[in-house]
């Protein structure tokens, strides 16, 4: 496999908060690579370093020529957690828009559209507005945007959180379809079994660290468990930290503001009395 | 991904522009109300108050006049001014103005004034009780003040022919020769141009900052807010192609709104024109250009600072309550530069933000074209746009843009 994508020594900070720490991480051309870990691990923020919306705070994020990874999204489909779609367009015009953006051709961004959209069952539905779309029309709609200029490398963030049964299965056959087409796929998810069912190599982030890289087998082998999900709680043994937007956004003035109006729940008034008598 | 692409910038504006116009209230917002301001302020506002004034000199009023001694000549006066007189002997008070026991008629309406006149030897005092709240009082008020003023002048007359003396020269030992609008030697374009100098600038300053208001929050704290930020920015676009095709589309909307509401003002002035009431301002084709181009400059700077202050916020709601305060960091400039005096004023004044557009656009529409302060507001806009513009591209460059509150 051709090295596509380099990560070294990368970290990432916002303000105290040490979002990723010195992580080395290499992603060849063709893998379908699973980001599995919990809520604030890091997993969104790998994502963004690879996409070049992030900066890493040290260390590179380089392709294999040596190029920056901002060079990458020519050839980058990305489908965010927060889908992205804008409510007032059309499904296809929500996709016609980023193909523009890539310099893809209305009608070749159609053919695209069009054939994978049979896949997601998503042909009736391009027309309409998506402000009434549910959470998995979203989400197939953002999966067709991300494939309808012809990506090599598609970076998916919990593509199937929030997905019936049926949808869910539907996209993962598609990852898998593009695998076979040879393109690469970065899949961010919470779900082990999943990861295990799409992925050739499963990626464990942790509290900003990567706690284990390789096949499915080989993280058994180098825990010594019988299955994955023991596996991972081996590896994630400590207390997960929260997420970096639950920390992020707040200035020391609004803070303090935020907090003069916000009265204490009773059962902390409760114990600090308790603690004071 | 090459650096610079007018084609990127062109589709994000497109998008920008179609998304922002499917909602109604937008076009309510930017196509209808710009269009109709000036003419319902123009044409129908004075209508309305003609309308209005008509409906008051119908109204039948009965007024109580309180005298000690009635004179036949006032009362024909009063009863010529539309008004039904009761009359009632004077009751005594200190002050004739003291309401005393009529307090109660005049405030429950059952009448809607009360004339007080006291004979004195050979002249009159009075007072007029009414209550100021009410319409018919007030219509009462008025009328008698009419009466009793035109009958003080007959009064007046008849003593000072009844004295021997020539009323006219005795009144008037000094009176104008000719028509007072002959002498102005400014001509009916320039008088015009005067008069829409006096608020053109302010509104035009208030509706730029205004329209651009919506759209600049919906494109940029909006789309954080929704989360649709996040997709965007990882499209092979850079931040400044992001930044340019958001103000192109702020500005095609906050311009379809100024010209909207051009179109509408100039449709008023040539209505208001064609009856005679304001000239139509005299402005040569440079004038014109200039004014387009001082709009233009200070729509540059507003956009982008709103875009800037719109991109840092959270959500709308934030933006919101940093942005439309901030209407007061034009609207005071504006009303302060209605009271500037044009004549000799210092060429330091055309350097002031905000004040510089305002007075550049009061002296263009007085046709006054005067190179040197031409160039000093061309040029601290130029820069004031210019630094609005990096401050807006610094904002957009910020990697917390693409954390959304979804």
């Amino acid at each position: 496999m051709q090295p596509l994508l380099t990560l070294t020594r990368v970290s990432k900070s916002f303000g105290d908060l040490h979002a990723l720490t010195e992580i080395d991480l290499k992603i060849n051309s063709g893998e379908i690579i699973g980001l599995v870990g919990s809520n604030g691990a890091g997993k969104t923020t790998l994502l963004r370093l690879m996409a070049g919306v992030y900066t890493p705070t040290s260390g590179k994020v380089l392709l294999a020529d040596g190029k920056p990874v901002s060079d990458m999204r020519q050839v980058l489909g990305v489908v965010p957690e927060s889908t992205g779609l804008y409510s007032r367009l059309t499904a296809w015009e929500n996709i016609r828009y980023h193909s523009r953006m890539h310099g893809v051709s209305d009608e070749d961004a159609w053919a695209r559209t069009a054939k994978f959209a049979q896949h997601l069952d998503m042909v009736e539905s391009l027309g309409r507005h998506t402000k009434g779309f549910s959470r998995g029309m979203r989400q197939k709609t953002a999966l067709l945007r991300a494939l309808a200029h012809g990506p090599s490398i598609l970076l998916l963030d919990e593509p199937t959180a929030g997905l019936d049964i049926t949808s869910a299965r539907t996209v993962r056959r598609l990852v898998d379809q593009l695998k076979r087409e040879g393109g690469t796929v970065i899949y961010s998810t919470h779900q082990l079994s999943e990861a295990q069912q799409v992925c050739d190599r499963i990626v464990i982030v942790h509290n900003g660290d990567i706690r284990a890289d390789g096949a499915p087998e080989l993280l058994l082998e180098q825990t010594q468990t019988t299955s994955l999900e023991e596996a991972y709680v081996a590896l994630t043994n400590d207390a997960a930290r929260p997420r970096q937007e639950d920390n992020e956004g707040e200035g020391r003035f609004t803070g303090w503001w935020r907090r003069f109006f916000t009265p204490k729940p009773p059962m902390l008034e409760t114990k600090e009395v308790r603690e004071s008598e | 991904m090459s650096k610079f692409s007018t084609h990127r910038i062109r589709a994000i504006a497109k998008k920008e522009v179609v998304e922002f116009v499917r909602d109604w209230r937008t076009i309510m917002a930017i196509i209808v109300i710009p269009l109709l301001m000036f003419p319902l302020l123009f044409i129908l506002f004075p209508i309305l108050l003609e309308s209005e004034a008509a409906e008051l000199d119908a109204l039948e009023l009965t007024v109580i006049v309180q005298s000690n001694s009635f004179e036949e000549s006032m009362e024909q006066a009063i009863i010529g001014a539309g008004i039904e007189v009761v009359k009632e002997s004077l009751e005594h008070q200190s002050q004739l103005s003291e309401p005393g026991n009529d307090l109660e008629r005049v405030r429950n309406g059952s009448v809607d004034a009360i004339l007080r006149v006291e004979k004195v030897n050979s002249t009159w005092d009075y007072a007029i009780l009414r209550l100021s709240t009410s319409e018919r009082s007030n219509e009462a008020w008025n009328r008698l003040l009419d009466a009793l003023n035109t009958w003080e002048e007959e009064e007046v007359e008849r003593r000072i022919s009844d004295s021997g003396m020539d009323v006219n020269s005795t009144l008037n030992p000094l009176r104008w020769d000719g028509d007072v609008t002959q002498s102005d030697v400014a001509t009916s374009g320039e008088q015009a141009g005067m008069v829409l100098s006096l608020f053109i600038p302010l509104v035009l300053a208030i509706w730029t900052y205004s329209s651009a208001l919506q759209p600049s929050i919906d494109m940029t704290a909006g789309e954080r807010e929704r989360g649709t930020l996040e997709a965007l920015l990882c499209l092979p676009c850079t931040r400044l192609e992001l930044l340019l095709g958001k103000w192109v589309a702020v500005a095609t909307i906050t311009g379809v709104g100024v010209i909207l509401q051009i179109f509408g003002l100039l449709f008023a002035i040539g209505y208001l024109a064609s009856s005679s009431v304001i000239g139509l301002p005299e402005l040569s084709i440079t004038t014109v250009a200039l004014i387009v181009g001082a709009i233009l400059l200070f729509a540059i700077m507003v956009v982008a600072i709103e875009l800037a202050l719109a991109m840092r916020s959270h959500s709308v709601k934030e933006a919101g309550s940093i942005l439309a305060p901030m209407l007061l960091l034009i609207v005071f400039p504006a009303l302060f530069t209605q009271v500037i005096n044009l004549d000799g004023i210092e060429s330091y004044w055309f350097a002031v933000p905000v004040v510089n557009i305002l007075l550049a656009l009061r002296e263009l529409l007085m046709n006054r074209v005067i190179p040197e302060h031409i160039f000093v507001w061309a040029l601290s806009s130029i820069v004031y746009a210019g630094l609005a513009a990096y401050y807006a591209s610094r904002q957009f460059s910020r990697e917390d843009i693409v954390t959304s509150l979804s």
